[in-house]
């Protein structure tokens, strides 16, 4: 399979702190994949180095099989929205069309003026003073006009209100869906991108718990119901993700490779968000317990 | 990027020059009174044959008199020389540190270093036509002031190498500008908020300045040191114009009696109660006065390495700047 985005043990260090570290994953092409992670857990950094702002502390990332940090040539093929949809607010978007067209070999600039129009965004006011929403609109019809082959958008909807929110993830689908780009799009919530992502990255405290497809990962995990379990081997399970024990009972959400036969479980389906949770609640809190020199 | 540049600092472009523009409604009108005042009383004359030494006590005497008329009129104007000596700094704090510093404070700098132009060219670029711009902003500056401070630096006794002064005309102030602009842009870079990039930017440039100024300036060349007596006609034969470095009443021996001062006394002058001239301060006979100074003639040659010392410590916090940029993020 075709990957546009490898990271390779990929870290990056800010001081003595690990903004992200031992980061492997892969992206395969034509995907809209979804970045998912509490607040802190290194989206940014990790977006930031496939888009060549950041230089690895360690590891390699590479995208379309080149390495983003100082190449100039390979950001052509990249569209990056950062956080807050950065741009210059005194500029009209019709201007920042035009500084897109100088500030780029490939532009279309005919489909950014369409897709604004289309929009109903105002060609002459200042960027600055539009709402949040048709400003994050701009700064998407801005990377689209890149014709990018991978789309990157850090936290696109999270400023935006759910109606906005739903706009724009529609006139995204709607535009890459055309073209095959592949979409990385962060959020730390899952409910936002649900609906449009079919490949998932988890992210939590710097590093990589979960990715693959999102019909696979539906798939291959199963919360299992049953008396009280100590701890042994189930037939089936490869790793339990999350356990919760009442006296008697113990409800297990595990990765499976192949049906789980004991009858003494009850087996149920798992949506997304289950899965997500179960390996976000996991190994967060060790550390800040020692730090704060109570018992855990 | 030469269009996003203009695009982007055009309002501040209009508004440096109508503050330029505003500034020489001001000041070209008083020195153009101020010329015609220093041509009214002849002191042009006056400063051309001072600088001849063989010069007549008469014209010499004469020529004090209208340059004392001239000062008495004008002095005042030595302080709006003072408050001019900070327009660099102004430019630096105003076009330097916002260059980066504000790109990054709104995030903008991930808008624009993620397109096609990578960001070292988006640096050299900006730097470079903000750098040319405010080039000729400091050359019209400069050139303007040499203008405009020249009756007033003819009239003092100091002459052009005097600090404040020095430091207005020539080409010393395009280094500045260029420091103080490049300066800014470091500081942008390296603490990335507008308001704390213009704090260190504002103490940054005193500080080299003054620490140029006073410590290095005074050592561009060795000094000369010049001896006179106390006794004699008229007032000693300093040149105008010299910069004086230190001066004082030495003993025979070389002893420093008195610093900072000179004296002068008419030839076998005595004191009225019958002493001889200065021999209160403890002066032995055969006592001289002594200065240590830099020559008028050495301007155009202190103007150049000041400002190349300037224009190299530019270079160098640019070149540091470029290389920083590559590190935000």
């Amino acid at each position: 399979m075709d990957m546009v985005l490898e990271a390779d043990r990929l870290g990056k260090r800010y001081g003595s702190t690990w903004a992200l570290r031992d980061c492997s994953l892969h992206l395969p092409a034509g995907r809209i994949a979804a970045l998912v992670g509490p607040n802190g857990a290194g989206k940014s950094t990790l977006l930031h180095l496939a888009v060549g702002l950041l230089k690895p502390t360690e590891g390699t990332v590479r995208v379309f099989g080149r390495s983003p940090y100082g190449d100039t040539d390979g950001l052509a093929d990249i569209g990056f929205v950062a956080q807050d949809t950065p741009l210059y607010r005194d500029f009209t978007a019709s201007e920042l069309v035009i500084a897109g067209g100088k500030l780029n070999k490939r532009w279309d600039a005919g489909l950014a003026r369409k897709r604004l129009a289309q929009l109903g965004i105002p060609p002459d006011k200042p960027v600055g003073k539009l709402s949040g929403g048709q400003r994050a609109q701009v700064a998407l019809a801005l990377a689209l006009a890149k014709q990018p082959r991978l789309l990157l958008l850090d936290e696109p909807v999270a400023s935006l209100d759910p109606l906005a929110r739903r706009e724009f993830l529609q006139s995204l689908m709607g535009s890459v869906a055309e073209s095959g780009t592949t979409v990385l799009l962060s959020s730390h919530l899952l409910a936002d991108l649900e609906r449009v992502c079919d490949y998932l990255i988890v992210l939590n405290a710097s590093q990589v718990q979960l990715t693959g497809a999102v019909d696979d990962l539906v798939a291959e995990h199963r919360q299992l119901v049953g008396p009280r379990h100590d701890g042994g081997v189930i037939g089936g399970v490869t790793a339990v993700i999350r356990a919760s024990h009442t006296d008697r009972q113990t409800t297990l959400l595990v990765r499976t490779d192949g049906p789980v036969t004991d009858p003494a479980w009850t087996i149920r389906e798992v949506s997304l968000e289950d899965v997500v949770l179960a390996y976000l609640a996991d190994g967060t809190t060790q550390t800040s317990h020692s730090e704060w020199g109570v018992a855990a | 990027m030469i269009w996003l540049t203009w695009r982007q600092h055009r309002k501040q472009a209009f508004f440096t020059v109508l503050a330029l523009a505003a500034l020489a409604a001001m000041l070209v009108p008083i020195g153009l009174s101020m010329r015609h005042t220093f041509s009214d009383l002849g002191l042009a004359d006056c400063a051309r044959q001072l600088a001849d030494t063989n010069v007549t006590a008469a014209t010499r005497e004469a020529c004090d008199a209208g340059f004392r008329r001239f000062g008495n009129q004008y002095s005042s104007l030595n302080l709006v020389a003072v408050l001019l000596v900070s327009l660099p700094v102004l430019v630096g704090l105003f076009w330097g540190a916002p260059l980066v510093a504000r790109e990054v404070e709104h995030g903008t700098h991930r808008f624009v270093w993620t397109q096609g132009v990578g960001r070292t060219r988006w640096a050299l670029v900006k730097f470079g036509l903000v750098g040319a711009a405010v080039l000729v902003l400091a050359a019209v500056y400069g050139l303007g002031m040499s203008w405009w401070v020249d009756p007033l630096t003819q009239a003092a006794y100091e002459g052009r190498l005097g600090m404040i002064v020095f430091d207005l005309q020539g080409i010393a102030p395009i280094g500045y500008t260029l420091f103080a602009v490049a300066l800014g842009i470091f500081a942008g870079t390296m603490w990335k908020r507008m308001l704390p990039a213009m704090g260190i930017t504002l103490a940054g440039f005193i500080g080299v300045r003054a620490a140029v100024e006073i410590l290095a300036r005074p050592h561009y060349q060795p000094a000369r040191t010049q001896t006179f007596p106390i006794e004699g006609e008229g007032p000693p034969e300093v040149s105008r114009g010299d910069w004086i470095l230190t001066q004082g009443v030495r003993n025979p021996d070389g002893t420093m009696i008195a610093e900072d001062t000179r004296i002068q006394c008419p030839p076998g002058g005595k004191a009225p109660d019958g002493r001889v001239c200065g021999a209160e301060l403890g002066l032995e006979p055969g006592a001289y006065n002594w200065q240590l100074y830099q020559p008028a003639d050495r301007f155009w040659l202190f103007q150049g390495i000041e400002t190349g010392i300037f224009v190299a410590l530019a270079l160098l916090l640019l070149y540091l700047a470029v290389r920083r940029v590559r590190r935000i993020a």
